[in-house]
């Protein structure tokens, strides 16, 4: 008996996101009528997609120890570089706006490395720089005011389907399924832990910290043009103001789904539950009519509550 | 000789005439000595003797401002611990230098990971290094701790096993241990040294830096002595005595040897 509650207990502590999510999951089943529905599963697809891609990412750079608060600014640079050649050159430019769109990601994604790996400053200071240099950028370039006129054709990306399912939700589906091998089964994706958790150890058994660093916040931008090109997709336009507040979201659903903001810990899966139960959460509070100036409040809470709840299950496992 | 000093065995490491000095305080003068092949060796002195510089200087943590070292013969001023490692030369740090949230085979296989299929993917080859790991462990620690769990939901005492046996799992030839059993208890201290026993009978060279004499006379063959950055001297463990190591340390009693 004891045994079967320490057991319980155990299960508990570690899958408790999991735990939540589906109780969650099935409670809404339940208290209504309209959350089972295709519909309604679709739209929580479409709607969390974006931010399932960037939080892929930034599983990386938290599990380094860090994080990237530069990735909203780099999805809604993505979007405006990307829609603006995409609106001067037409249908044929489409892989171009693509191709521009992710190398100018890819250059603050460098930026950010460099400055994290190669001069040490820290990555809170270098990427809110990098954050609001973008955004300003943006802002200088577009004089603030949105782009239309994208090619029709390339909404097929943003709002079209394959077998029943929203394009943006399989590109989040590739995304973490790749990245989640990168991350669990790839040497690389080991020195990402071995990193977070004891750099000096690390660097003192020969690995090169400074390269994974760099290479963590490359793809955190990386992830960010992806959710751009599709914000993109979406609208067939791109808003210099998109993407406001993201970096923060795609922050507390990887801390919900369980990896702790000191680095060395957390899995790609996690990440997953903790972008749809934060969706689910929206969602539910908009189908039991519940005014959208709450989601905040909750997310802010569940974040709160999941973060409270590990140190207090660690303290109780390690203190008797 | 009257110090004993080894003619049977050959000699793996010669440090000669090395200074070393941090601004003003003199850290090191002219301290020589070697280790012989296959021995453990102690090094004892007071706190600030410079036992941990000189360790430091033999595994290219520090260059000497004056002075060379041998090792199998040949120059070896290290320039990085890197250099020293890539010779055969690994230090046991006294904050272990594991990562705790790593599990006992990755510690144990950082830097050297293996990998399988395609070579630009570098897929962890988990399998083989979890069989590897079992398997170096055991040649010199009889009690395996658990392989697959992270080091630190291990004991000190096990963390401190596996940081001993990754520095003697790479075909090393020397290593250097600085206090390797300072905050352990009885039973973890005796598991400790039988592993240090382990890379003996292994046939590598071990030096110890230990404040516990009982544990210096339990584990080495020989004894080098400092004191205020001078060697006092050496003494074959079976030919000596705490008493006479104490003296040297203290400097209560002239015992001047050879080796200074």
């Amino acid at each position: 008996m004891t045994l079967g509650r320490t057991k319980l207990a155990s299960v508990a502590r570690r899958q408790g996101v999991l735990i939540a999510f589906v109780l969650l999951v099935a409670f809404m089943f339940a208290a209504t009528s309209t959350f089972g529905t295709y519909q309604n599963l679709i739209n929580v697809l479409q709607q969390n997609s974006i931010i399932g891609i960037i939080a892929c990412g930034m599983t990386f750079a938290v599990i380094l120890g860090g994080f990237d608060l530069s990735v909203g600014s780099v999805t809604a640079l993505a979007s405006v570089v990307g829609a603006t050649i995409m609106i001067d050159s037409g249908t044929p430019g489409i892989p171009i706006g693509i191709l521009g769109a992710v190398a100018a990601c890819l250059l603050v994604g460098g930026s950010n490395g460099w400055l994290i790996a190669y001069l040490g400053v820290n990555p809170f200071v270098a990427t809110l720089g990098t954050m609001t240099v973008v955004r300003g950028l943006i802002y200088v370039a577009t004089n603030a005011s949105p782009r239309f006129g994208v090619p029709y054709s390339f909404t097929t990306l943003g709002m079209g389907r394959l077998f029943g399912v929203p394009n943006p939700a399989i590109v989040f589906l590739i995304v973490a399924a790749s990245l989640g091998f990168v991350l669990h089964r790839t040497r690389f994706g080991h020195y990402v832990y071995a990193v977070g958790g004891n750099p000096v150890a690390s660097a003192q058994m020969g690995v090169n910290a400074a390269r994974v660093r760099f290479a963590v916040y490359v793809l955190a931008s990386l992830c960010a043009a992806i959710s751009g090109i599709i914000l993109v997709g979406q609208t067939a336009s791109a808003t210099p103001q998109a993407a406001l507040g993201y970096e923060l979201t795609a922050i507390a659903a990887v801390i919900v789904g369980g990896a702790p903001l000191g680095g060395g810990r957390g899995r790609m899966t996690g990440t997953i539950v903790g972008v749809f139960l934060l969706g689910v959460v929206a969602n539910g509070l908009n189908l039991f009519g519940v005014s959208p100036f709450w989601q905040p409040v909750a997310t802010g809470l569940i974040l709160i509550a999941a973060v409270a709840f590990d140190g207090y299950s660690k303290r109780d496992g390690f203190g008797s | 000789m009257i110090d004993g000093s080894v003619s049977a065995v050959g000699v793996l490491l010669r440090a000669q005439a090395i200074s070393k000095s941090f601004g003003a305080v003199v850290a090191l003068h002219d301290a020589s000595m070697h280790l012989p092949q296959g021995e453990i060796t102690g090094l004892v002195g007071d706190n600030g003797a410079g036992k941990s510089t000189l360790v430091k200087i033999i595994s290219g943590a520090l260059s000497p401002d004056s002075g060379t070292i041998e090792f199998e013969g040949a120059p070896a001023n290290f320039a990085s611990p890197a250099q020293a490692r890539s010779h055969g030369i690994e230090t046991v740090y006294q904050d272990l230098a594991l990562s705790g949230n790593l599990a006992v085979w990755a510690n144990l296989y950082l830097g050297r990971e293996l990998t399988r299929g395609p070579k630009f993917m570098h897929v962890l080859n988990k399998g083989a290094m979890l069989s590897n790991t079992r398997e170096m462990l055991k040649r010199f620690v009889r009690d395996v701790p658990p392989i697959g769990e992270p080091v630190e939901l291990l004991s000190g005492g096990q963390r401190q096993i596996v940081a001993i046996a990754r520095a003697g799992a790479w075909g090393s030839k020397l290593i250097l241990m600085d206090e390797p059993t300072a905050a352990l208890g009885v039973a973890e201290t005796k598991a400790v040294e039988d592993v240090i026993f382990g890379l003996k009978r292994q046939g590598l060279t071990l030096l110890v830096i230990s404040h516990n004499l009982d544990q210096i006379f339990r584990l080495t063959d020989g004894i080098w002595v400092l004191r205020r950055g001078r060697v006092i001297g050496y003494r074959q463990t079976a030919s000596t005595h705490p008493d006479e190591i104490v003296s040297m340390i203290t400097g209560a009693a002239a015992s001047v040897g050879t080796g200074a």
